[in-house]
């Protein structure tokens, strides 16, 4: 039995206006969240991954507009709020981490600080004991020691500052985590760890997480679905097994082959040509001037987002 | 064997000034030695504060060692003359991590390109340098049409940083140090600039050291491999080994929390190592604090390089059994051509006079 | 930061047919900088429409009759030493506005050559220069100034007047321009250069330059408004070059002849008017320039 979806996203566009026209960020974008779901957005810059988060979180600034679309979080759809509600589901419903988050902790105050500004602005009022247990118990499901909470975040490191950053994310037990490029900037020891313990902090919430990210890698081994984004479009959604197995759309194809392995030395593959400006958009498929097998209809038309294989979606003619 | 470019047991500690106590040492007791004789490509790995940063700035004399020597062609930096010096910044170029930064955001990428050409007097007219220059991004696989005359954000990042190899290949150098140069390009533009620098040293002789955090890349361009650790090597040696064998518990670690682009599941492994301490100046293996298998020894001293097979070294006592080498001679355990590697080096290269 | 997005398909070298309409946009955004360029086009205007139309001889004592209040004849009416007002201010607008251009442009050249040596070189040099600046900042810089123009005998001049407010208009620019210039070095742009054997001067000419322009530029207007603040205020104090009309030594005659209390008030409105369009002009001109000069005020996609 399927569980009904937490979150659903039907036909999200979001454009920016700029002077020189219409920056198509992020054009019908349609998937859905199961609970407990992992899914992971992988696009490279320009993508529209980014405006994707941003926009489902209705934070979305001019001269960018959400044009059209809905976003259903547990029935209740988000583009109807007023402000002052979607302030209110931000963080307890639904939580964002976002990208570069570990230098945006507010350097002149202390973790505990930090912790307790959300609680008040959601209106949740503690005595001082019971911020301190619930603060203690926060950090520890990060994996932090507990004096973490009477530290400044010049004195964590960047992986301790991310947890920190996590912890603040979940300390109104949301529903849906939205996680932007969670560890760009961590090594490569300590994005396991990071990783490992979004994965346990949301096994403990019961959560869904949405990693939006560049790195092939770190989504093949954390998420269970990937989505894979071009030029402001969705163009395969599968779950990971199929998409590294058997990538349905060329450019995951192109993608993954390109990716330096550890197994063994080969040619380097990489994807011919540039991808396109979000502003001036090829006719048809926006892949059609990179992609080997373009055929006339990939040229004039926009392929579908269909349903190639069960739960493996696709936006391709040429299948 | 010509020595182009080599460190002598090179320190570099940072801090300790009148008023600050904290000191760090970036990089201890290394050295390498970079040949033009059998030019071959090495990686030199390391995460955030491996030494790996310094290590190139050091060797390109943008910072003095604190102990050691940085010699050029046998010549200690310190001591070169400015004739020296113009030689030096001829023969050792470097391709830096930022494809922006490194553009004056005032000038046309041009700017780049005819600053090293007009300065080291290498055409004796407009129209010679502007074959050179366009020679140099056809090499690196730009077309000069699609390339002069734009400003720099109107490239591309992988565009920008091709421009910045047709820039180093235009002193025609002997060696190259490559600072990161795909970490900040998009995944699917790597391949062809890692394509264009493994053709520099195929074609062209260059030798090139490349230092980054991702073992993937390294992998695939390097012939051998040093992974650093907090200043000191952890392994070195042929890339094969280290990486589908590795011995030093540090690169253990690195391997396996390296995310593989699979649908197999590698992370499902638990690390086994506890974070890394804050702490300054241990006195025994910079590892030891983190290490599973540390003992006592481990605490006491740093472990010396142990040779544990042909074409390998690990500073690790678990190898103590094994042969150790000194510093200086790591650089023996680098592979001269592995049989198993898809493309073979060209014979020495021999210096002409009309190249200079 | 990743940088892939593709090429914009025009080569810059071209004329752009929209560079017109771009002007026009870009007006509507920095809207304090076109309020500036027309304060200030103003008052260029009033100076030559008045050189051409008005007798600028006029404005020297005893050439009209005096005390005369706004009229046909006298539009700004006449001071009491029989100056037509209207003549003296198309007189000496221009000369108070040539005081503090002159005084800012060498305050400005003298402090961009320190500055940047200074934070180029770092060092003994920078230490010296960074002093030397630091303690004339806390020199009270009006009492220097009366100082020196106190202590001159002769009667000043106008030029002579630009030189005494230069001496210390360097001060603060020294000092702004050297922050600039600190981070501008450390970028990686400059390691280029100098790895590709560019010397310390040619670095600091074409490299660093021409990135702080609009800083300069910016830096440029503020000092100009300083220069001409410090010269009025030596001129109401009687310490200005006494035989000239500029906008200052207008205010010492209101000043001496107690205008105010006898109600000549066509005397202090024009020179106070005219001041407020100057300052006006210049502030919104540095706030306009500003925008420019810092990406991060920019209000950008």
């Amino acid at each position: 039995m399927t569980k009904p979806a937490i979150l659903q996203v039907r036909g999200l566009v979001v454009h920016y206006h700029t002077p020189l026209g219409a920056v198509k960020a992020a054009d019908n974008i349609t998937f859905s969240l199961k609970p407990e779901e992992r899914l992971g957005l992988v696009g490279e810059s320009g993508s529209g991954k980014s405006t994707m988060a941003l926009a489902i979180l209705r934070m979305i600034k001019p001269p960018g507009r959400i044009e059209a679309g809905e976003v259903w979080l547990d029935g209740i759809n988000v583009m109807t709020l007023s402000d002052e509600q979607m302030r209110q589901v931000r963080l307890a419903q639904i939580a964002m981490i976002p990208q570069g988050s570990m230098n945006s902790l507010n350097p002149v105050m202390r973790i505990r600080a930090q912790l307790a500004d959300v609680w008040r602005d959601h209106g949740v009022t503690l005595t001082k004991r019971e911020l301190g247990e619930r603060v203690s118990g926060l950090l520890q499901s990060v994996g932090l020691r507990p004096e973490v909470a009477d530290m400044y975040p010049h004195e964590l490191s960047g992986g301790m500052k991310q947890r920190a950053c996590i912890a603040i994310a979940i300390s109104l037990r949301p529903k849906v985590i939205i996680a932007d490029e969670p560890t760009s900037a961590l090594d490569v020891v300590v994005q396991k760890q990071v990783m490992q313990t979004l994965a346990r902090v949301q096994k403990d919430l019961g959560a869904s997480v949405i990693v939006v990210g560049h790195d092939m890698g770190l989504v093949a081994q954390f998420v269970d679905r990937v989505g894979i984004m071009y030029a402001g479009k969705l163009v395969e959604l599968s779950p990971v097994r199929e998409v590294f197995t058997t990538p349905l759309h060329p450019y995951t194809r192109m993608l993954i082959a390109s990716l330096p392995s550890l197994e063994q030395k080969g040619t380097f593959r990489g994807i011919p040509g540039l991808p396109p400006l979000l502003r001036d958009l090829p006719p048809g498929c926006a892949f059609h001037p990179r992609c080997p097998s373009a055929s006339d209809l990939c040229r004039n038309s926009v392929p579908l987002f269909i349903e190639a294989r069960p739960d493996c979606w696709v936006a391709c003619h040429r299948l | 064997m010509t020595t182009v470019l080599e460190a002598r047991h090179i320190t570099k500690v940072f801090g300790g000034g009148l008023f600050d106590r904290n000191t760090t040492v970036a990089l201890e007791n290394f050295s390498i030695a970079i040949d033009s004789d059998r030019p071959s490509i090495t990686a030199v790995v390391g995460e955030s504060g491996s030494g790996k940063t310094t290590l190139a700035r050091l060797l390109l004399g943008l910072v003095t060692p604190t102990r050691g020597q940085v010699c050029y062609q046998g010549q200690d930096l310190r001591t070169m003359g400015s004739a020296a010096w113009g030689a030096f910044r001829r023969d050792v170029q470097v391709i830096f991590q930022d494809p922006y930064e490194v553009y004056n955001p005032f000038y046309r990428v041009d700017h780049v390109l005819t600053t090293p050409v007009a300065k080291f007097r290498l055409a004796s007219s407009r129209v010679q340098a502007r074959a050179l220059i366009e020679d140099a991004l056809m090499a690196v696989g730009l077309r000069s049409e699609e390339t002069l005359g734009r400003f720099p954000h109107q490239l591309s990042g992988g565009q920008r940083q091709r421009v910045m190899v047709a820039r180093a290949l235009l002193l025609k150098p002997r060696v190259i140090l490559a600072d990161e140069p795909v970490s900040m390009v998009d995944a699917s533009l790597r391949a062809t600039i890692l394509a264009c620098l493994r053709n520099m040293t195929v074609e062209r002789g260059i030798s090139i050291l490349y230092i980054t955090h991702d073992l993937a890349t390294a992998y695939q361009i390097s012939q051998n491999i040093v992974v650093l650790y907090r200043g000191s090597v952890a392994e070195a040696g042929d890339v094969e080994l280290v990486v589908k064998n590795p011995q030093h518990p540090y690169t253990r670690l690195l391997i396996s929390s390296i995310p593989v682009a699979s649908a197999e599941r590698t992370w499902t492994t638990e690390t086994v190592a506890g974070p890394a301490s804050q702490a300054v100046g241990t006195a025994g293996c910079r590892f030891a604090d983190r290490c599973p298998s540390a003992t006592s020894p481990c605490q006491q001293s740093p472990p010396p390089l142990f040779q544990t097979d042909r074409h390998r070294a690990a500073s690790c006592y678990l190898y103590q059994s094994a042969s150790a080498l000194s510093v200086e001679e790591m650089v023996k355990v680098f592979a001269e051509q592995a049989s198993n590697h898809p493309w073979v080096y060209p014979a020495a290269r021999p210096v002409m006079s009309e190249d200079r | 930061m990743r940088h892939t997005t593709a090429p914009s398909k025009r080569s810059p070298g071209t004329a752009r047919p929209g560079a017109l309409a771009a002007v026009w946009r870009y007006m509507h955004r920095n809207v304090s900088l076109v309020v500036g360029i027309a304060l200030l086009s103003i008052l260029v205007l009033f100076v030559i429409i008045g050189h051409t139309f008005v007798d600028t001889n006029k404005s020297r004592a005893l050439s009209v009759p005096a005390l005369k209040p706004p009229s046909l004849e006298y539009p700004f009416g006449t001071d009491r030493q029989g100056r037509d007002l209207l003549a003296t201010m198309v007189a000496g607008t221009p000369l108070t506005l040539r005081i503090g251009f002159i005084a800012g442009f060498l305050g400005v050249g003298i402090g961009s050559i320190l500055a940047f040596t200074a934070a180029y070189y770092r060092g003994v040099v920078d230490t010296v220069i960074r002093g030397i600046a630091d303690i004339g900042l806390t020199v009270p810089g009006l009492m220097v100034l009366i100082i020196i123009a106190v202590s001159l005998k002769e009667g000043l001049t106008v030029d002579q007047m630009a030189v005494i407010v230069a001496s210390l208009a360097w001060l603060n620019p020294t000092r702004t321009i050297r922050a600039q210039v600190l981070s501008l070095r450390e970028r990686a742009f400059v390691e280029v250069a100098r790895l590709s054997g560019m010397s310390g001067p040619e670095i600091i000419l074409k490299e660093l330059m021409p990135n702080l322009l609009p800083y300069l530029g910016a830096t440029l207007v503020n000092a100009v408004s300083n220069a001409i603040l410090a010269s009025i205020g030596l001129e109401v104090l009687g310490l200005g070059p006494i035989d000239s009309p500029t906008l200052g030594m207008t205010l010492y005659w209101v000043n001496f002849n107690a205008a105010i209390i006898n109600g000549w008030w066509w005397w202090w409105t024009a020179p106070i008017v005219i001041i407020l369009i100057v300052f006006l002009g210049l502030f919104f001109l540095t706030v306009g320039l500003d925008e420019i000069a810092n990406p991060r005020l920019r209000r950008s996609v």
